[in-house]
Order: structure tokens, then C-alpha cells, then sequence
């Protein structure tokens, strides 16, 4: 019996009509069953996405990217794009190339591509676009820190003038630093609600609910249609980790990203398949390692007994059910920076930890303030601080306040237990948490052999290859970091979906979402 | 009449204006790193000083208060300080799902609270005990377990109702039915109780007055006398808890709305007090206030139609 037929059953109906008091075409987050049958022209008819983070701003300018990276997808065109693989590939330029010294990238922009206030893309619409991104507020501005100008030569090439050479800046052209919105969205009121993109869709404000549910439409004169697997595709942001799971155990979406590890069983029980990859690192930042918040810190002794002390294995099966994968470095296993050896460099052993603390003067252990946030679940912290007890090291909880974050990028902790991004590129990975002026390299502390080693990395080349693997092997002896595990990235697919995983992205390419 | 609809409106202004007031500053206590938040994590203190001046968040909160204040009274509520959107949209679209689940469960509860009660009052014995009896469970049983309970059982085992999501009516009543019915059954659950032992309790006080005793010697039908007489002297203090029900759900709605993924003011209200979105959350507890209001109000006139004594109080 279809649920229509039901409704009409239930009994409370008559009392519940008498309150339909919300037709004002309003809020809708579909409620009804996903439909990807296939649609006549080889597109499916609705492809539904069960999603666990919502987009904050459609502001290209402001865009962050990780979680949200799907809904940006659907408006927007990037200037590049990457593979699934992490290959760069055409996006709205066709070609691009560097000048002999790397510090001028040209992009031949592609013609006949329209926005979807029906203007025309051209240099110097993306021109500003790449500046309004450098200086807007997105939290990746500094992904085009080295950018220090963008102009439009002609109608078709734009030409970014850096100021160092930088690797990473074509994979960054194929995130939010990238992202091209129409110029009618500059300065208009609205821009954060209603994007005005180049992209394989559009957004459908009435039959969207901000916070709630978006709907896409797929557009007629898209430049790509071969990316348009979909006629309309919905995203339902899921704020409650009980309704996603019910969600999928009542099949209500296509495709979804998991909050956590522990939503896997219940996944398959409702028959999705998983699929999974190494996306983050979770574990301590040993971020004062000059010592100057907890001196003890700033002995490489006592940064590599913390390492010592920690059981990771213990950790992963406690903390994450097993899922993920232990180790003692930060750069994730696609990069170039990986070496396999540095996997376990750091194995549990409590007795050498003791050691370790007491030839760097601590006989008796060490105490160390961390935060206690809502980021990390108590329980998990208690875990944490039992097991570094076991070494003679003492944790002791700071409720960290509404300014977490702040505090936190401001130094006011020394160490801390967070998770990074495992980025898919060794020089990202430097700019994210090594670099003096990254945001994770909490205390800005320059290093004379990192910085040598960026220097050779940022040409590019087998030199660069090898610069990274000494880079990381610099990282782990230096124990800057102390990692417990790779948490796995999960995205669940019904038996209509596929999708290929991305690396060092939380979600997939939109396009790589298509029809079973 | 007039008059006293009109006092009520005026201490329901009233109401709203301290609400207003004692909000705003509450709220002043919990969001020292908002202008952090939307400028982003790696903003210089440049960038967030601009935000702060923007929003005028750098100037003292008094003048906060009467900026808000000025243009709240021209019906200007200003946007969210996180996404842009005006906060008369946000909360407008949302406010009617809310209010729907609410009177759709104080609809139910009313209904199933009249009967049970009326029942527990006329009848006594075992269903007097057993109405009590489920009252008093259904009160004691969390919203969010039922909630779980509800859609495990209805939407995952049997498939009659979809677990998580809303369909607004203009698009489909049977399926905006479908979609409301568990969060509403789950919302009135816990209600219905109260309103029973109102009811109940207060048919029996009516049933042992005199002006019964009287009706009943003169041979009238108890249907009659239940219908036409008691339940209407009754009705009063059920009308009062109905009111007040109303209420509660709309607390209630939160959680609620929260576990069945539905777009009404409770996610809205969530997320914004914890980013600090003040100008969201301002228009949510102003709209709210209102709501209430205008319900109390309705409900005073109510009693003042069902009994003379209440407007001449």
C-alpha cells in the first residue's frame, strides 16, 4: 500500500487538516522516498544527498569548501578542476601555464559559457573573482596568499601574478579559491543566499529552505552536460546524527556522508554500501614547541615521549570501532611525502616514554593543560588523558569557552587534541599545519630545515619529491605532531548510486555521483 | 467585550517589549567571539574589527539594543549576521511548521484528553484508574524517546510514515500529513495526560454541584446533562491547560523537530544561539512572543465566552 493510500487512512487526519496553517510555499525537505530511476536522455530523474554539514554562505568570495564542497559544486564552476584522483583538469580554462620562474600563471578561459543570470564568463569577471576570494573571508584566503594580483589580458586569458612560486595553487584553483560567480553577485544584498553561478545547476530558492533542505535544477545550456548525471538534485542537511541514521535506515537519500565511524553498522543494515578513505588525522598538536606556554614542551624528548605513550591501536578500536588506520605521520599516503616506514615510528611503549621524560629532566612526569571542547566528547578526553597517565603524563582539562578558536589559534594551549585534514598534496599539507604563517602552526615558530626543504618543494620536481620525504621524516623525528590514527572519510550509496571518493576531500566531485 | 480584549492585547504587548528587552541582553552574555565566527578562523584582527563595525557590534550594547529596537519597531528585524537572510524570511517560513505541529498535537490532545477524561469522570472504576494510570506514563516518557520509538516502529519496521523530512502542504496534503503525523503523535503523547485529570477532575467537581443533582431528578438523559451542562462548566479549567499545552509543544517542537529533520524554528533556533546569530534568534523569541499572545488571548476569550465572570474580572 502506498503511502499516499495510507495517509488517507490515518486516523488523525480530519483533526490534522484542520491545522494546515503552513502553505505559504515555505520550507519543504522532502519527505517522500528517493527516485533516481533513469529518465529519458540517459539522466536519472532526482539524485538526493543526505547531508551532515550546511552551507553557511553561497558567497563565492566567502566560500569554505571541505563538507560544503557538494552545494558549491551544483551552482558554481571552478577555473580548474581535479580528478577524483587529484589530476588537474580543464574547468572553465581550458589551458594554463607557468611562466619559466613559476610566478605568472595564464589560463585561457573557455568561450560561450553563460552564468545563469544569462551574462557572459570572461577574464575580468574571473579576475575579480580570484581577488574578492584572496581578500574575502572564507577561512582558505591564505590558499592565495602568494597571488598578488589577477588581471584580464583579453576577453579570454587571465593572468595571476604570485609572488612566490606556489605548487598547490592549481589544485586550489579547483576548490573554493576557484570558484567564478557572476558579477552581478559582487556587491548584491542577497549573495549569500542566492548564488549566481556558471554551474550544471541552479538553485531553487522556493523549493529550498535555508538551513534545511536545497533544491537543484539541472540547467539547458550547460557548457558540460556530460556532468549532468541528474535532472534535480536535492540535499537535505541532517543537524541531528539520530535522524541521518533513521534517514537511512528508512532509505530517504541516494548518497550520504556519515557523521562518524559508529553510523557504519547501521548503514549496511539498511543495505547501502560503504565506501571509505583516509581523509583526516586525529590525534595531538604539540603545537608550543618552543616551550614558551608549558616548557616542557619544547624538549624533543618530551614531544617524542608523548608519542611513546600513546596506543594507538587501543585508541582506534575504542574511539572509532576499529575503522581508520594508525600513524605516526602527518602527510597522507597519496602525497609524495610518504614514507610507509613512519607508519609506526612511534610504537606504544610506556617504559620509554618514562625515559624519555626523565633524560629530559622530568623523573617525576609533566602536567599539561589541554582544552576541553565540544569538539571532543568527555569520554573521549578521559580516554585520552588515561592513557598518556599511563606514562607519567598528567592531563589536566581547561573548559575551553565560547572563544574557543581564538584561544585556541591564539597559543593560549600548548598542546591540544584535534584532527587535520589529510591533504592531497605534501606542499598543502606543509601550508596547513608547518608553515610560519599557517593557522595551525599555532605559535608561527619558524624552522630553518622546514623552511629549506618548502624552498626546494615549491619548484616542483623529483628534487621537490624528495625534499617532502625528508620534510616528513624531519616532522616525525622532531615529534611536532603525535598522531593517533587516519579517520576514515565514509560516504554510503543506495543501490541506484555510485560514487567515486575523492582524495584528501570529505566528499566526492558532484560529478562523480552518478546512476548505478 | 472590546474592552477586555483590548487589555489583554495591551499586557501581551507589554509582555513582548520586556521579552524583547531581558533577550537582547541574555543574549549579550554568551557571543564574545562572533565577529570571529563570520569574518573566519584565520581572519587578521583587522578583518575582525571590519565585521564588528558592520554589524555594530563595537558600539555599546545599550545602543545595540535601541538599533535593534528602532528598526524592529518599523518591522525591519535586519538579517542573519551568518548567511544574509532576512530575518523575517527565516523565521516567517519556519514559524508556520512549527505552529503547525503545535495546534495539530493540541488538536489530538485535546480530542483524546476530552474523551479520556470525560470517560475516567462518568464511568469511574478500572478506566478511571487506567486513564490515570497511562497519564501519568505517557507524561513520565522522555519526547525524544518516544520520538526514536515512533519512527523505528512506524517509519523503519512498518514503512507507513517517512522517518525524517517535511512535505509543506501546497505541494501534497497527503504527503504533508504523512510527514507531520509521528512528530505530532510524538509531541501529544505526553500531553494528553494533563489535560485527562483537568478534564476529569474537574467533571467530577461538576457532577457532585447541585444544578446536576437537580437535572438528573428531573429525568433527563445523562448524554444530555454530560454534553449540554457538565462539560461545559468543566471546560474552563481544560481550556486553561490546553493553553498552556500550547505552549510546552512549542518548547517541545525543538527536539522534536530537531530528530524528525524538520524545517521549523527549533533547528533555526538551535544553530543560531550557538553561533550567536542575534538578530535570528531576537526574531524567533519576538515572533514566538506573539504567537503566545495572541493563543493566551484567544484562550481568555474563550473562557469569557464559557463564563460571564471572567470579563467582569
Amino acid at each position: 500500500m502506498s503511502r499516499i493510500l495510507k495517509a488517507l487512512a490515518v486516523g488523525s487526519a480530519a483533526a490534522l487538516a484542520l491545522t494546515a496553517c503552513s502553505g505559504s510555499g515555505d520550507a519543504t525537505g522532502d519527505a517522500t522516498d528517493t527516485s533516481s530511476s533513469s529518465s529519458t536522455g540517459g539522466r536519472a530523474d532526482q539524485l538526493t544527498i543526505g547531508a551532515v554539514v550546511d552551507i553557511a554562505t553561497w558567497k563565492a568570495a566567502d566560500a569554505e569548501w571541505g563538507n560544503t564542497a557538494t552545494y558549491h559544486m551544483a551552482v558554481y564552476d571552478t577555473l580548474l578542476r581535479t580528478a577524483a584522483d587529484g589530476t588537474v583538469e580543464p574547468g572553465l580554462a581550458e589551458e594554463w601555464s607557468y611562466n619559466d620562474d613559476m610566478t605568472e600563471l595564464t589560463l585561457e578561459l573557455r568561450d560561450g559559457v553563460t552564468f545563469s543570470d544569462g551574462t557572459d564568463l570572461t577574464a575580468e569577471v574571473a579576475a575579480e573573482n580570484v581577488l574578492r576570494f584572496r581578500d574575502g573571508a572564507s577561512s582558505n584566503t591564505s590558499n592565495l596568499s602568494a597571488v598578488t594580483d589577477a588581471t584580464a589580458v583579453d576577453e579570454d586569458t587571465l593572468v595571476l601574478t604570485l609572488s612566490q612560486p606556489d605548487p598547490a595553487l592549481t589544485t586550489y584553483l579547483s576548490q573554493n579559491s576557484g570558484l567564478v560567480a557572476a558579477a552581478s553577485t559582487f556587491d548584491a544584498a542577497d549573495a549569500q543566499t542566492n548564488p549566481v553561478g556558471s554551474g550544471p545547476y541552479v538553485l531553487d530558492a522556493d523549493a529550498s529552505t535555508i538551513g534545511s533542505s536545497y533544491t537543484f535544477t539541472a540547467r539547458d545550456d550547460y557548457w558540460d552536460p556530460e556532468i549532468q548525471h541528474y535532472d534535480t538534485i536535492v540535499i537535505n542537511y541532517y543537524a541531528d546524527a539520530s535522524a541521518l541514521v533513521n534517514a537511512l535506515r528508512d532509505n530517504q537519500v541516494d548518497i550520504a556522508n556519515t557523521n562518524s565511524t559508529t553510523q557504519i553498522p547501521d548503514a549496511e543494515a539498511a543495505g547501502y554500501t560503504i565506501n571509505s578513505l583516509p581523509i583526516n588525522w586525529k590525534g595531538l598538536i604539540l603545537a608550543d614547541r618552543a616551550g614558551s606556554v608549558n616548557e616542557a614542551l619544547g624538549d624533543v624528548k618530551v614531544r617524542q615521549a608523548i608519542n611513546y605513550a600513546i596506543d594507538r591501536e587501543g585508541l582506534l578500536q575504542a574511539l572509532e570501532s576499529g575503522y581508520g588506520e594508525p600513524t605516526t605521520q602527518i602527510f597522507g599516503t597519496g602525497t609524495e611525502a610518504y614514507l610507509e616506514e613512519l607508519e609506526d615510528a612511534y610504537p606504544y611503549d610506556p617504559e620509554k616514554a618514562k625515559a624519555l621524560l626523565a633524560e629530559a629532566g622530568y623523573p617525576d612526569g609533566i602536567t599539561v593543560v589541554m582544552p576541553q571542547t565540544a569538539f571532543v566528547p568527555a569520554s573521549e578526553s578521559e580516554l585520552i588523558a588515561g592513557v598518556l597517565a599511563e606514562s607519567g603524563i598528567t592531563v589536566e582539562y581547561e573548559q575551553a569557552g565560547e572563544s574557543f578558536i581564538s584561544d585556541l589559534l591564539g597559543g593560549k594551549w600548548g598542546m591540544f587534541a584535534f584532527g587535520l585534514n589529510q591533504e592531497p598534496m605534501a606542499w598543502m599539507t606543509y601550508q596547513l599545519a608547518l608553515a610560519p604563517g599557517s593557522a595551525w602552526n599555532v605559535f608561527h615558530q619558524p624552522d630553518e630545515t622546514i623552511e629549506s626543504l618548502a624552498a626546494t618543494m615549491r619548484l616542483g620536481g623529483d628534487d621537490a619529491d624528495a625534499a617532502a620525504k625528508e620534510m616528513n621524516q624531519y616532522v616525525v623525528e622532531q615529534a611536532m605532531f603525535a598522531p593517533f590514527y587516519r579517520v576514515l572519510g565514509v560516504i554510503v550509496t543506495n543501490d541506484a548510486t555510485t560514487v567515486t571518493m575523492k582524495d584528501g576531500q570529505a566528499v566526492s566531485n558532484l560529478w562523480d555521483i552518478v546512476p548505478a | 467585550m472590546l474592552k477586555f480584549v483590548g487589555k489583554r492585547l495591551l499586557a501581551g504587548i507589554a509582555l513582548v517589549a520586556a521579552l524583547s528587552v531581558l533577550t537582547f541582553f541574555l543574549l549579550q552574555t554568551g557571543s564574545s567571539d562572533t565577529a570571529r565566527r563570520i569574518a573566519g578562523q584565520s581572519a587578521t584582527e583587522e578583518a575582525v574589527a571590519q565585521v564588528e563595525a558592520r554589524l555594530g557590534l563595537d558600539q555599546p550594547v545599550m545602543q545595540q539594543f535601541l538599533n535593534w529596537a528602532g528598526g524592529a519597531l518599523r518591522g525591519d528585524f535586519g538579517v542573519s549576521w551568518f548567511n544574509g537572510q532576512p530575518v523575517t524570511d527565516a523565521v516567517l517560513s519556519r514559524i508556520s511548521v512549527t505552529v503547525s505541529l503545535a495546534v495539530g498535537s493540541v488538536v489530538l490532545t485535546a480530542l483524546i484528553g476530552i474523551v479520556l477524561g470525560a470517560l475516567a469522570a462518568t464511568r469511574r472504576g478500572w478506566l478511571d484508574r487506567t486513564v490515570q494510570f497511562l497519564g501519568v506514563l505517557g507524561q513520565a516518557i522522555p519526547g525524544f524517546l518516544m520520538a526514536l520509538f515512533l519512527v523505528i516502529v512506524f517509519a523503519i519496521k512498518l514503512d507507513w510514515f517517512p522517518a525524517t523530512g517535511y512535505t509543506k502542504p501546497g505541494d501534497s496534503v497527503n504527503e504533508w500529513l504523512l510527514s507531520i503525523t509521528l512528530p505530532v503523535v510524538a509531541l501529544t503523547i505526553g500531553s494528553i495526560g494533563g489535560v485527562a485529570q483537568q478534564v476529569r477532575g474537574s467533571m467530577i467537581d461538576v457532577l457532585n454541584r447541585d444544578f446536576v443533582r437537580t437535572l438528573r431528578s428531573r429525568g433527563l438523559p445523562v448524554r444530555r446533562i454530560v454534553f449540554r451542562h457538565v462539560l461545559r462548566n468543566a471546560a474552563g479549567p481544560a481550556l486553561s491547560v490546553l493553553g498552556l499545552q500550547f505552549v510546552i509543544l512549542l518548547g517541545g517542537a525543538v527536539i522534536v523537530e530537531q530528530l524528525f529533520s524538520i524545517p521549523g524554528l527549533g533547528p533555526l533556533a538551535l544553530t543560531s544561539t550557538s553561533l550567536g546569530d542575534i538578530p535570528i534568534v531576537m526574531g524567533i523569541v519576538i515572533m514566538t512572543a506573539i504567537v503566545v499572545t495572541i493563543v493566551n488571548t484567544l484562550v481568555d476569550i474563550a473562557q469569557a465566552w464559557l463564563n460571564p465572570k471572567v470579563r467582569l474580572s
